[in-house]
């Protein structure tokens, strides 16, 4: 077991003609994962890599049974394809765009959850399930397969966070990137509920970042609902204020999104709070190997 | 990417919502005959980009042609936050009755827009909700749009009644109107007056509009990079990065925001970064040639720590681009890199042959250490 991804998940690549489609897709079935169907309108009965295309996502689901799907189509054509997507009955979606409007975002998300269906992103790196599939842009050899799950607003920060664990031996059960945009389809707190609920998982790691109130909602769920132990690094101590770091959601407002406020929220509720990215491992050790 | 004053009283106007006769002028001569033209008193505006107008003076009220040509002269010479002050607005003053605050952002947690509403205006209205969050009604509205249905019932909840409740909430669904249509992530009036005539005004426009809407308005016609004062972090939005500028000598180059904020905590631990530069996802080796001039365009820089994992990137074509840079430039400072993932291999080689410092080991807290040390010369 795992979250949202395993070797069976039968995954459908949205946009695998383009440039970076095409290379992502490659990636991700020498990785192992069960790319069944491609997607772009107009390239119907076209390969990428051996995987046959189809013009829309109804037929790649009713040929090839796919279950999930991975978005490499450019901003302007997300909410149209997401919204195929999910009515064509695909239930968890990945979505690697970055710089889509909120507003659209916004829509989406209304849309997906009124449905059930699971997005996450957007500008997600992808989920990754190691020694089993991945979805998205992360690179395999970052990851090795044991009991951690890792959420992470960022990308890169996810990796790193993820090799220095693997070579504590620490590896990982799932590692989710929700994204970093100001807002996400899915959030922190719920990706919690999943690691909580899942038998392979015994700790989860959370990587964070300024802006926002994902980490102090976050704390809000792991005091009341969380068994399991849960370790965080917030990246931007040194951020300053009303500058976007690179995110779109990564701005600090006065107060608000601060990681002072973030790292009293978790503290408080008993969470340890890592000073660097390192630190995570000694954190997690410290948790797993109680003196 | 926010809109100056001018720009969010236009948009208003556009989508009927009532707005005072202004003029916006770049000389204290030119400030009195808009005056003379709409009539005394008048307010003087500074346009700029940060909030904090009020406290820096940027805004007052003047009774004479006089008072007009000085003040404006004074605030056409002074920064605000460090924003020389270029243009200011010369607006029609009104007897106001009563001050409301009108809003609609995004909750970002939520995923969906919040109408607000108070009669609580003039003010901050963080400190109104803190202080008095009974004076704030605020309703968490449907993404997917629609008319605001409930602007009347939230008026009601403010305690207006009859023309007041109906005009007020009038003016919030235009507002709403305006926030969906221009795809904002802040529309505010604050204050929207009502006149000792009976009628509404909205005195202020705050807009902020999301910069990846950009492509569908075009008839917005905003320029992102012409907009941004610093000429680094200007240059950083031309060639498709983010750079922000810091305060120390250590230049960094990161392949991701969340990295490139890591990297920027480990370095302050010892050393101060000169820098946060992301590069997003569209690594080539032209984009790191011209990220290498960038960050070193900045005075005084002693290292550069490029810190890139290949995820959606191909790192080997980056490390060609900061190596042609190195050699063309001559550059003789420390250039230190970690990159890890897809094609790692090959790009600590193109790295080594170029005279950049490559750092295997995995932890960016190991890197910094080895940069640190090449700087005292230990290693």
């Amino acid at each position: 077991m795992s979250i949202l991804l395993n070797r069976e998940t039968k995954v459908l690549v949205q946009g695998i003609t383009g440039r970076v489609g095409r290379a992502q897709t490659k990636w991700m079935l020498d990785y192992g994962t069960n790319v069944v169907a491609g997607v772009t309108p107009g390239k119907g009965g076209e390969e990428v890599e051996g995987v046959p295309v189809f013009d829309t996502v109804k037929e790649a689901v009713a040929q090839r049974g796919a279950d999930a799907a991975v978005f490499f189509v450019p901003p302007p054509a997300v909410k149209e394809s997401a919204i195929k997507t999910i009515d064509a009955g695909i239930g968890i979606i990945v979505v690697v765009t970055e710089h889509i409007p909120v507003h659209d975002v916004m829509e989406i998300r209304e849309y997906a959850d009124e449905r059930g269906a699971w997005l996450i992103g957007p500008t997600s790196p992808g989920i990754i399930t190691p020694g089993e599939a991945k979805m998205g842009i992360l690179p395999g050899n970052m990851f090795t397969p044991g009991r951690i799950g890792v959420i992470s607003r960022s990308g890169t920060l996810s990796y790193e966070v993820s090799i220095n664990l693997a070579i504590a031996g620490l590896g990982q059960s799932t590692v989710v990137g929700i994204g970093a945009d100001p807002v996400v389809f899915t959030n922190v707190a719920d990706i919690l509920e999943l690691f909580e609920e899942d038998p392979m998982t015994d700790i989860v790691v959370i990587v964070g970042e300024v802006g926002g109130v994902q980490e102090e909602n976050a704390a809000l769920f792991i005091d009341r609902w969380m068994d399991k132990p849960v370790v965080v690094y917030i990246a931007g101590h040194n951020a300053p204020e009303g500058k976007r770091m690179g995110h779109a959601g990564a701005i600090i407002r006065g107060s608000q999104g601060t990681p002072q406020s973030k790292i009293a929220a978790l503290r408080e509720v008993g969470v340890d709070v890592a000073k660097y990215p390192a630190d995570v491992v000694g954190l997690v050790q410290r948790h797993l190997m109680p003196p | 990417m926010r809109l100056y004053e001018f720009e969010g009283i236009d948009l208003f106007r556009r989508e009927g919502i009532p707005v005072p006769d202004y003029a916006l002028v770049t000389s204290p001569q030119e400030a009195r005959e808009k005056a003379q033209e709409i009539g005394l008193p008048v307010m003087i505006k500074a346009q700029v980009l940060t909030g904090g107008r009020w406290l820096a003076g940027g805004v007052q009220t003047t009774q004479s042609l006089e008072q007009v040509e000085r003040t404006a002269s004074r605030i056409l010479g002074s920064s605000i936050r460090g924003l020389p002050v270029k243009q200011v607005m010369v607006a029609q003053k009104m007897e106001t009755a009563r001050e409301y605050y009108l809003g609609v952002t995004i909750d970002g947690y939520q995923g969906t827009p919040v109408a607000i509403l108070s009669t609580a205006g003039g003010v901050s209205i963080e400190g109104v909700a803190r202080a008095h969050p009974e004076l704030v009604v605020s309703r968490h509205v449907p993404a997917i749009k629609g008319l605001l249905p409930d602007a009347q019932q939230m008026a009601r909840e403010a305690g207006l009644r009859g023309e007041e409740l109906v005009g007020v909430a009038t003016i919030l669904r235009n507002l709403y109107g305006v926030f969906c249509k221009y795809d904002a992530l802040v529309a505010e009036i604050n204050p929207l007056v009502r006149t000792i005539q009976g009628t509404y005004l909205a005195l202020d426009a705050k807009v902020e509009i999301d910069d990846s809407s950009l492509y569908r308005h075009p008839e917005l016609q905003i320029d992102l990079a012409d907009r941004i004062a610093n000429p680094l972090e200007r240059k950083g939005r031309e060639i498709g990065v983010t750079y922000v500028e810091l305060d120390g000598d250590i230049a960094i180059i990161a392949s991701g925001a969340g990295l490139g904020m890591a990297t920027m905590d480990i370095v302050s631990r010892r050393l101060r970064p000169a820098n946060f530069l992301e590069t997003g996802g569209a690594i080539s080796a032209e984009l790191l040639y011209n990220v290498m001039d960038l960050v070193l365009q900045k005075e005084g820089i002693r290292a550069v720590f490029i810190n890139v994992y290949g995820g959606i990137n191909p790192i080997h074509e980056g490390a060609k681009g900061v190596v042609r840079y190195m050699q063309e430039h001559e550059v003789t400072i420390p250039v230190v890199a970690k990159a890890l993932g897809n094609h790692q291999e090959e790009t600590w080689k193109i790295f080594e042959k170029g005279g950049v410092h490559v750092v295997t080991e995995v932890s960016t807290e190991k890197g910094i250490e080895q940069l640190a040390q090449l700087l005292e010369g230990k290693a």
